[in-house]
C-alpha cells in the first residue's frame, strides 16, 4: 500500500520540473520544463490528440523524467485549445499547432548552454514533429507510432469514442462512425470526447500526412542527413497509446523496455556519453 | 518569457506538508470582492477521478473551474500524488487504493493548505467517480470543507466503469455466448435488487465509505450529486454502484439537518465533459453555490435584474 503520510524524497530531476505559460499568439501554452544542469541534449516531447491525452499523460511523463535523470533536458507541453493551454480548440488547425511547435523549439535553441535539439513525437504529435523536423526544425527525430496522415487519427479517436456512446443510446439512436464521417464531410462540427471538432480540422486532416521521405520504404534518415527514429509501439505500449482493451488501467507500469533502447538510441546517433540515472 | 500566471490562472505548488502536489488556480476577476462573508471567499478544490490529470477529461474541470471563479468561487485543480504532474508512487490498484482512502489523507491536508494560503472562509470538494470517494473521506476529515460537488459517486467495492470499457469489449460482451451470459447474469442481479429488504446494503458495499456518506449527509453539510442518465444497452447507471440505490438509501433516513441535492442529467455520459454535461453541471452547480455561499457577483445580478 502506498503511504502518503510522511515527507517524501524528491529527486532533484522531479524539483527541477518548471510548469509555465508559453506565449503564442493570442493564446498560452502550458510548458513543463524538466531543467537539467549542463544538458547534454535537449529533448522537445509532442504528444499524442487531445482525446488521447490523459490515458496517455503519466507515461509520457515517465518518459520525460527517464530523459531528465539522465542529463537530457526536456519540454512537454500540452498543444494549444487543449489541456491546460488557453486558446479555443474550435480555432486550431494542425498547420497552427505546428507552428507552435517551431516557437518552442526556436526558444529551446535559444537556451542557455548549447545541445543538440530532438524532437520527439507520439501518435498525432508524431506527425506535427515530422513536418516541423522537415521544415528544419531539430537535430534529430524520433516518432512512436506517427500515423501515415491526420485523418487516421481522427477516424480512429472517433471509432474508440463511439462505442461507449452506444450504451447511453436506444438502438434506434444509435448511429454508426460513418455518420459521424459524414457530418463532418457535409460540413458540421462533431463534438467527441468533449472536443468540438470543425469541418475545416476535418478537411485539413485529410491532407495533412508524414512527409513523403518518411513513408516507406525511403530511407529517412538519409534524405535529411539527419539521424531519425520511426517505432510502431503495439498494444504492450498502452497506455502510451491506445489499443489494450483495458486501457487507462494500467497506472504504474514499467516502460523501461521502451525508453532504455531509445535512449541509447538518442545517445549514440548524437555522440553523447550514456547517462546513468 | 514563460511565465506561471496569467490574468486570472496560476500554476503553484502546494507542500506545506511536505508532499508536493502540481495545481492550477483560477483566481475571481479583478472586479469581484467575494463569496461567504464580506472579504473572505469559499473556495472550490477539484480532485482527480482515477488517473485522469487535474484538467478532467475534455477539460471539462478547466472550464467550470473558470466559470466557479468568475462567480466569484476561486477554484484550484490538484493532481494528487503520483498523478498529472504530481511526483509519487501510484498504487498498483488504484480503485481499491481510492476505496479504502488512499488519498483522503493528503486530500483533506490540501483542502486546509489551499484554504490557508488563500485565506479563504472555506472550501467546497468537487470530485467525480473515484474523485468522489475521495471527497467525502477528505470532507470527513477536514473542518475546512464547507461543502460538496460528487459527479457519478459509487459506493460498492468492486467498481465497474462501463464508459471505460473500449469498443471493443463491448463488441465482445454483445457478440460472444460468454458476453451472453455475462449479460444475463446482470439482468438477474437488478431483479434480485427488487427482492432486497430496504435498509440492507448489499455484499459489495464499501460499508466504511457509507458510514462518512451518512455521517456527511446527517451532519447538514451541503451536497450536490450529479449522476449521468441511464445507458440504454447495459440497463441502468445503477450498474456503476453494484445494481443498488445508495443515493436513495441514505436520503430515506438523513434527518431534517439534511441538505443534500441530487440531479440527473439525461444524455450526457459518464465523463460529464460533453456539451449538455458541462453546460448542466455548470448552471447547477453556479446557482446551488451561490444558495449555499452567497457571492457579490449572484448578488450584483440580483440587484441589476431588479
Amino acid at each position: 500500500m502506498v503511504e502518503f503520510t510522511q515527507v517524501q524524497q524528491y529527486p532533484e530531476s522531479v524539483l527541477a520540473e518548471r510548469a509555465g505559460y508559453f506565449p503564442v499568439p493570442g493564446a498560452h501554452l502550458y510548458t513543463v520544463l524538466h531543467e537539467v544542469e549542463a544538458p547534454l541534449a535537449r529533448v522537445l516531447l509532442i504528444g499524442p490528440f487531445a482525446s488521447e491525452r490523459h490515458t496517455s499523460y503519466r507515461s509520457w511523463l515517465q518518459w520525460a523524467r527517464y530523459l531528465a535523470a539522465r542529463r537530457i533536458e526536456v519540454v512537454r507541453f500540452d498543444y494549444r485549445g487543449v489541456g491546460e493551454s488557453t486558446g479555443v480548440f474550435t480555432d486550431m488547425s494542425f498547420r497552427s499547432w505546428v507552428d507552435d511547435i517551431e516557437r518552442l523549439s526556436a526558444w529551446l535553441r535559444e537556451r542557455e548552454e548549447n545541445a543538440p535539439l530532438i524532437m520527439h513525437g507520439l501518435e498525432m504529435g508524431g506527425l506535427l514533429a515530422a513536418k516541423a523536423f522537415h521544415n528544419g526544425e531539430a537535430d534529430a527525430l524520433v516518432l512512436w507510432s506517427a500515423p501515415v496522415n491526420a485523418n487516421k487519427v481522427l477516424r480512429s479517436t472517433l471509432q474508440r469514442w463511439i462505442g461507449p456512446q452506444q450504451l447511453l443510446k436506444r438502438e434506434e439512436d444509435r448511429r454508426p462512425p460513418s455518420h459521424y464521417f459524414r457530418l463532418l464531410d457535409e460540413g458540421q462540427s462533431v463534438e467527441v470526447d468533449g472536443y468540438e471538432w470543425t469541418p475545416e480540422l476535418w478537411r485539413e486532416s485529410l491532407s495533412f500526412g508524414l512527409p513523403g521521405a518518411m513513408v516507406p520504404p525511403n530511407d529517412t534518415a538519409a534524405s535529411y542527413r539527419r539521424p531519425v527514429r520511426i517505432v510502431q509501439l503495439g498494444k504492450s505500449a498502452a497506455p502510451l497509446v491506445l489499443g489494450g482493451l483495458l486501457h487507462g488501467f494500467e497506472e504504474s507500469k514499467d516502460f523501461s523496455w521502451l525508453f532504455a533502447p531509445n535512449y541509447e538510441w538518442i545517445a549514440s546517433s548524437l555522440g553523447i556519453p550514456l547517462e546513468a540515472a | 518569457m514563460i511565465c506561471d500566471k496569467l490574468e486570472t490562472r496560476q500554476l503553484i505548488t502546494l507542500g506545506a506538508d511536505g508532499i508536493l502536489v502540481r495545481a492550477t488556480y483560477h483566481d475571481v476577476p479583478r472586479n469581484t470582492t467575494g463569496s461567504g462573508s464580506a472579504d473572505r471567499k469559499i473556495g472550490v478544490l477539484f480532485l482527480n477521478p482515477l488517473s485522469t490529470p487535474r484538467t478532467l477529461i475534455g477539460d471539462s474541470a478547466v472550464y467550470w473551474a473558470s466559470s466557479f471563479a468568475a462567480q466569484g468561487y476561486p477554484s484550484l485543480r490538484i493532481d494528487l500524488p503520483g498523478l498529472g504532474d504530481s511526483y509519487g508512487e501510484v498504487a498498483k490498484d488504484l480503485v481499491t487504493f481510492i476505496n479504502n482512502a488512499g488519498f483522503a489523507a493528503i486530500a483533506a491536508a490540501k483542502v486546509k493548505e489551499f484554504s490557508e494560503r488563500f485565506g479563504l472562509a472555506g472550501v467546497v470538494v468537487y470530485g467525480h467517480c473515484a474523485g468522489a470517494t475521495t471527497a467525502i473521506y477528505a470532507a470527513s476529515a477536514c473542518e475546512e470543507c464547507k461543502g460538496l460537488i460528487i459527479t457519478d459517486p459509487y459506493f460498492n467495492v468492486a467498481n465497474m466503469l462501463t464508459p471505460k470499457l473500449s469498443p471493443g469489449m463491448v463488441d465482445w460482451a454483445r457478440r460472444t455466448k460468454v458476453g451472453e451470459v455475462l449479460r444475463a447474469a446482470y439482468a438477474r442481479l437488478r431483479e434480485a435488487r427488487k427482492n432486497r429488504s430496504n435498509g440492507t446494503l448489499p455484499g459489495n458495499a464499501n460499508v466504511n465509505l457509507v458510514t462518512h456518506w451518512k455521517q456527511l449527509v446527517s451532519s447538514g453539510l451541503p451536497i450536490l450529486v450529479f449522476k449521468s442518465g441511464e445507458p440504454a444497452t447495459l440497463g441502468s447507471s445503477k450498474l456503476r454502484a453494484g445494481t443498488f440505490d445508495y443515493l436513495e438509501h441514505i436520503t430515506s433516513f438523513a434527518g431534517q439537518k439534511s441538505q443534500l441535492s441530487l440531479h440527473t442529467i439525461e444524455g450526457t455520459n459518464h465523463s460529464f465533459a460533453d456539451r449538455l454535461g458541462r453546460a448542466t453541471i455548470r448552471e447547477h452547480a453556479e446557482a446551488w453555490l451561490h444558495k449555499h455561499f452567497p457571492s457579490e457577483v449572484a448578488e450584483k445580478r440580483s440587484l441589476i435584474v431588479q
